[in-house]
């Protein structure tokens, strides 16, 4: 489902590459955290997968397809089957709950009778149902990572990308996000979690990518954060 | 939906930047205006060519019976006459082209300048037989001319000579000074609404960046997410263009129609057709003077 293959991506000035020959293989239904300190380069991977910029060298691949050499008018069909989650829930204040996740599938051009099916059943999926006229403002910030997550899901992406979807959140708030996201790995899209926090990636014992200085360190099927002893 | 979301977002942005909206249908409107007059002045300019010849030619006015401008003229110009005078303009190094005119050719013109009235009737003023032969001479320069006049001017079938440069200049010269200055000035109208037009995106990217993110982010095609741009660009360019044909047309009305061509009877003037003619090129070149500006500007700021 993700692949890197040989990837480097270094920015402009005499910095270290932030990846190094990463070569990095996801499956289809996989549910896998990227772990490493900051400016490991998890961020980087995120960003080259979708297609935010293009490796210095290597090669990236979603679903079977190259996308360093997609065309620039493709890269949004390549957005729209994946999901993205961010530690600062990006939702639009001016819009309630039920209209952020309704705006992405408007902007993509979904039919409004096609929104008034499915924005309904993304809420229930992520335990919201009775708060779809909330405002952002109203909600605690889990409920705010419901609702990205909510967006992110309404299209029935293939994959899920989510870059500490956790950090703003205290930790019973965060099992609560972590089990959602396991509830829709198990429907079948492939999860990949960048995250610096031990206690969900211990908690959860799922794949773990450590990334140190821009290169795989440690890629365990079962592992928890640090290295095990 | 798809329709309704793009609406809506026109509807925000147009109300949302009102003031610079105001600002950059006002500029166009003036620069816009300006271009049109300008326009206007060249169309004048070669309406007067057309009738009244160039600064470039010379009219040498051949001999009538009875040639009210130059006694020593007895009989209308002959046959032998006329190619005696083409050999000598022929040979002269100074001429480009020229060409003979025939009596009913230079009564057209003279309708031109003098209105239809003194032509028409069963006793008129003017008829073909008052109207004299002439063969017009274009010149390589506007200053060389003495050479030709001399050629010319002693033989026998020649009435007199008019340098169209001393007669038309004045004229020229107006109209070059209107024509140039309402460009240079909606030239530098126009500089001032694209960099108008160019602020107002910048402001209303700055506004929906998080908007404007998340539809990348999910997905949106890079026209959905220039679109309302595109729209709010191309609508002030239509408000714009309208009060600047309105303006175009007010000023053929009474300007032109209503005005000049009142008092200055001895020259043509353009009409309604020249304000359509304008107005078309109005009409195409105001949305092309927003819209690619903002496509530029909404690669650059909603790295697209």
């Amino acid at each position: 489902m993700i692949r890197f293959e040989k990837v480097t991506k270094s920015y402009a000035g005499p910095d270290k590459p932030a990846l190094n020959q990463v070569t990095i293989n996801v499956d289809k239904g996989e549910f896998v955290f990227l772990v490493g300190a900051s400016g490991s380069g998890k961020s980087t991977a995120l960003r080259l997968l979708l297609r935010e910029m293009r490796p210095t060298t290597g090669r990236v691949y979603v679903a079977g397809k190259e996308i360093n050499r997609l065309a620039t008018w493709k890269v949004p069909r390549l957005r729209r089957q994946i999901g993205t989650v961010f530690q600062d829930f990006r939702l639009l204040q001016n819009k309630n709950v039920s209209e952020n996740v309704a705006f992405a599938l408007q902007v993509i051009g979904r039919s409004g009778r096609d929104i008034k099916r499915t924005v309904p059943e993304t809420l229930e999926l992520v335990g919201l149902s009775g708060k779809a006229t909330r405002m952002p403002e109203e909600l605690s910030g889990g409920e705010q990572q419901r609702v990205a997550i909510a967006r992110a899901m309404v299209n029935h992406p293939m994959i899920l990308i989510a870059d500490e979807p956790t950090g703003n959140l205290d930790p019973a708030t965060s099992v609560g996000i972590m089990k959602l996201l396991d509830r829709i790995n198990a429907t079948g899209t492939t999860v990949l979690m960048a995250t610096h926090d031990h206690g969900v990636v211990d908690q959860m014992r799922k794949r773990v990518i450590e990334l140190d200085h821009g290169r795989v360190v440690r890629d365990e099927a079962t592992g928890v954060y640090g290295f095990q002893h | 939906m798809q329709l309704r979301h793009v609406s809506t977002n026109l509807r925000q942005g147009l109300r949302r930047n009102a003031s610079m909206h105001l600002a950059v249908i006002l500029t166009l409107f003036v620069s816009l205006s300006l271009a049109g007059i300008g326009l206007m002045m060249s169309k004048q300019a070669d309406l007067t060519v057309d009738v009244i010849g160039s600064e470039l030619q010379i009219q040498v006015v051949l001999c009538l019976p009875d040639d009210p401008q130059n006694a020593s003229c007895t009989s209308e110009v002959t046959e032998e006459q006329k190619s005696a005078i083409a050999t000598a303009i022929d040979d002269n190094p100074e001429v480009a082209d020229f060409a003979f005119e025939s009596k009913a050719e230079s009564l057209e013109k003279l309708k031109a300048l003098l209105g239809p009235e003194q032509f028409e009737g069963p006793d008129p003023v003017f008829t073909v037989e008052d109207a004299p032969q002439a063969v017009r001479i274009t010149l390589k320069d506007p200053n060389d001319f003495d050479g030709t006049v001399d050629a010319v001017a002693n033989l026998d079938g020649v009435s007199y000579i008019t340098l169209a440069k001393d007669e038309v200049k004045p004229i020229f010269t107006l109209i070059d000074v209107l024509q140039y200055s309402s460009w240079g000035a909606a030239a530098a109208l126009l500089l001032a609404s694209i960099l108008l037009v160019a602020n107002t995106i910048r402001l209303t990217a700055l506004a929906r960046r998080k908007e404007i993110e998340i539809m990348r982010l999910v997905g949106a095609s890079r026209i959905f997410i220039a679109l309302p741009f595109l729209l709010e660009a191309l609508v002030t360019a239509l408000i714009g263009v309208a009060l600047a044909v309105g303006a175009v047309a007010a000023f053929t009305q009474f300007a032109l129609i209503g005005g000049l061509s009142e008092v200055v009877r001895a020259l043509p003037f353009i009409g309604w057709a020249e304000w359509a003619e304008t107005s078309l090129v109005l009409v195409v070149v105001a949305p092309i003077l927003t819209v690619v500006p903002t496509l530029l500007l909404t690669r650059k700021y909603l790295r697209l």
